[in-house]
């Protein structure tokens, strides 16, 4: 069974560091190029201080969290507002296995980088796909 | 060797360096009493391994730095006696895995003979276990220095500092190592920890393991000379420990010590530290703005 | 010597609209290049979650909130948990509204047009921020407690 629901991609965005930004882009680079019909993205900031328009069935719809560093500012904000959690993506689990890799700095990535960050996007894009297979 | 041992390889089926695992595994045990841990079993029914996992040491063969059966060990709470990761060692050796194939060819193969050696021939130091566990005592307080959105934490007693920004804490003639707030700060996320080897004879100021961040890698200069009888297994799985608490969970090795009553002279008390500290809090964040 | 002044700057994190990428870039701006030695950018998210040392400084020292549309993330966040922006910067103002409010914006698609803008919205925020800056350096120097008037502090 499927779903016609879009899954919500949140990114924590972090400023301070590269990894927020590598949350960020890879979120977009799933929701934009991998899979634009199956998931969509929330400003994660609007979601927390918005009004109830903001968060107007965002409440139990399956969400997947991005998160930067251990702070899991997306995965703790998205719970705290009531979305369903499916997965909690950490983009250091993934950089742990590109030990010595360069990736940038906050504000701009490097080729290697960017090659992460996709690798980062495919592994959400297969959660997506997963989800609404699952029909939740 | 000793008489049996627990293994537990990540068997990963995605990768050349997981199916290595499997085999090294099984060099390991043919002909010997030693017993092999199957993950996949093991993380759905504790009871057929806790038993062999807890009472003979644990050697864990990761294939790649996912780490999936140091943190399968780290989930289950086992002490994890002596660790390999495939791709590290083949990086070590020259060795090129492949990465269009599953299959070991013949190079492959041989490397896992080797690495299976090795692990075979090595002369064991005593299990962690048997030696006597010695209580460390949390910091009763901390002293702060604040700068700009950044505090950094120092414990205000019963520590000491090098000035290459790492703390001991004595209790007996036994000393915990470990990373300083300031430090761990400054190389921000601990994605990769490599411990010194347990047994090891360590003098002051030599290397005692290195901890790696997107940003650097930081060696550990031993604050004292001793003899490493613990490491922190935590962290093999769980880096960031050192991150989220530098002084307690996030402790780097224990050492039994040699010659501490002399090498405390050229150890730092809070106080001392602060003040170094304090300029290098400066130095650094002069050149972190610009970076 | 008196310490350094410094000034947070909050960006919204924007991540499904243009202005968002443009608010980011052009905090990252002040603290990269153009007030490296008195900007300290505050992580939104990190300070939604309850990052206390975001929400201390912000309390303490005067802040920039940079908002990549009207809905004012940044600028309610701040507020809500630390107290009253000492400036707010919308994006939309700078760049037409077509633009800030449209699809968001990856940093891989930068065009030269998205650099002005962010250019743009970085001069407006240098602005806010010497002001801020002059303001409080002012501040600084100014005897207080004197009843005559003439600074002697009688």
């Amino acid at each position: 069974m499927s779903t016609n629901k879009k899954v919500n991609v949140l990114a924590c965005s972090g400023m301070g560091k590269v990894y927020g930004l590598m949350a960020r882009e890879a979120v977009l680079h799933t929701v934009k190029h991998l899979c634009p019909e199956q998931a969509k993205t929330l400003c994660l900031a609007y979601i927390v201080t918005g009004e109830e328009e903001a968060l107007a069935g965002f409440d139990h719809q399956p969400c997947i969290t991005v998160d930067g560093c251990p702070a899991m500012c997306s995965a703790k904000s998205v719970a705290a507002m009531g979305g369903d959690i499916q997965e909690e993506v950490k983009v250091l689990d993934i950089m742990k296995l590109h030990k010595g890799a360069k990736p940038g700095t906050a504000t701009e990535l490097t080729p290697e980088g960017w090659a992460i960050t996709e690798e980062i996007a495919a592994k959400i894009a297969d959660r997506v796909e997963e989800i609404q297979k699952e029909g939740k | 060797m000793s008489d049996k041992y627990a293994v537990l390889p990540c068997n990963g089926l995605d990768k050349c360096a997981g199916q290595m695992t499997k085999e090294i595994a099984l060099l390991l045990c043919e002909g010997t009493q030693n017993e092999i841990i199957c993950p996949v079993f093991y993380r759905v029914a504790d009871a057929r391994y806790d038993k062999i996992a807890k009472e003979n040491p644990l050697l864990v063969l990761d294939g790649c730095g996912t780490r999936c059966a140091s943190k399968l060990a780290g989930e289950k709470g086992l002490k994890i006696f002596r660790k390999m990761t495939v791709t590290e060692e083949a990086q070590k050796r020259g060795v090129t895995l492949p990465t269009d194939t599953l299959r070991l060819g013949d190079e492959e193969i041989a490397l896992c003979t080797a690495l299976e050696d090795e692990l075979s021939k090595e002369e064991i130091a005593a299990p962690v276990q048997v030696v006597q566990k010695v209580e460390f005592p949390a910091p009763a307080e901390y002293l702060i220095h604040k700068k700009d959105k950044f505090i950094f934490r120092v414990p205000a007693a019963g520590f000491y500092f090098s000035e290459n920004d790492c703390w001991l804490q004595v209790i007996g003639n036994r000393a915990r190592i470990g990373i300083t707030d300031f430090m761990q700060q400054s190389l921000s996320d601990i994605m990769f920890f490599t411990p010194p080897p347990i047994g090891a004879e360590l003098e002051q100021f030599d290397e005692a393991g290195n901890v790696e961040s997107g940003k650097a890698v930081f060696e550990l200069v031993c604050p004292v000379s001793g003899k490493v009888v613990a490491v922190n297994t935590e962290l093999l799985t769980a880096p960031e420990r050192i991150n989220e608490n530098p002084y307690e969970q996030g402790w780097v090795a224990e050492l039994e010590l040699s010659n501490f009553d002399e090498e405390k002279d050229f150890l730092l008390n809070t106080e001392a530290y602060m003040k170094i500290l304090k300029k290098k809090v400066d130095e650094f964040h002069v050149n972190k703005q610009k970076s | 010597m008196a310490e350094e002044l410094k000034i947070g700057v909050v960006s919204c994190s924007g991540e499904d609209c243009a202005g968002g990428t443009i608010s980011r870039l052009a905090t990252r701006k002040m603290m990269d290049s153009i007030r490296p030695d008195n900007t300290v950018t505050i992580c939104l998210p990190l300070f939604l979650a309850g990052g206390q040392e975001e929400r201390a400084f912000a309390k303490e020292y005067p802040t920039i909130a940079v908002d990549g549309c009207k809905r004012a993330c940044a600028k309610q966040a701040t507020e809500k948990y630390s107290g009253k922006v000492n400036s707010v910067v919308f994006v939309s103002d700078l760049i037409s509204d077509e633009v800030s409010e449209g699809p968001a914006l990856s940093t891989r698609d930068l065009t030269a047009e998205h650099q002005a803008m962010v250019d743009k919205v970085a001069v407006e925020i240098t602005k806010q921020f010497d002001a801020i800056m002059n303001e409080k350096g002012k501040e600084a120097t100014t005897p207080k407690g004197s009843s005559c008037g003439c600074g002697c502090n009688c």
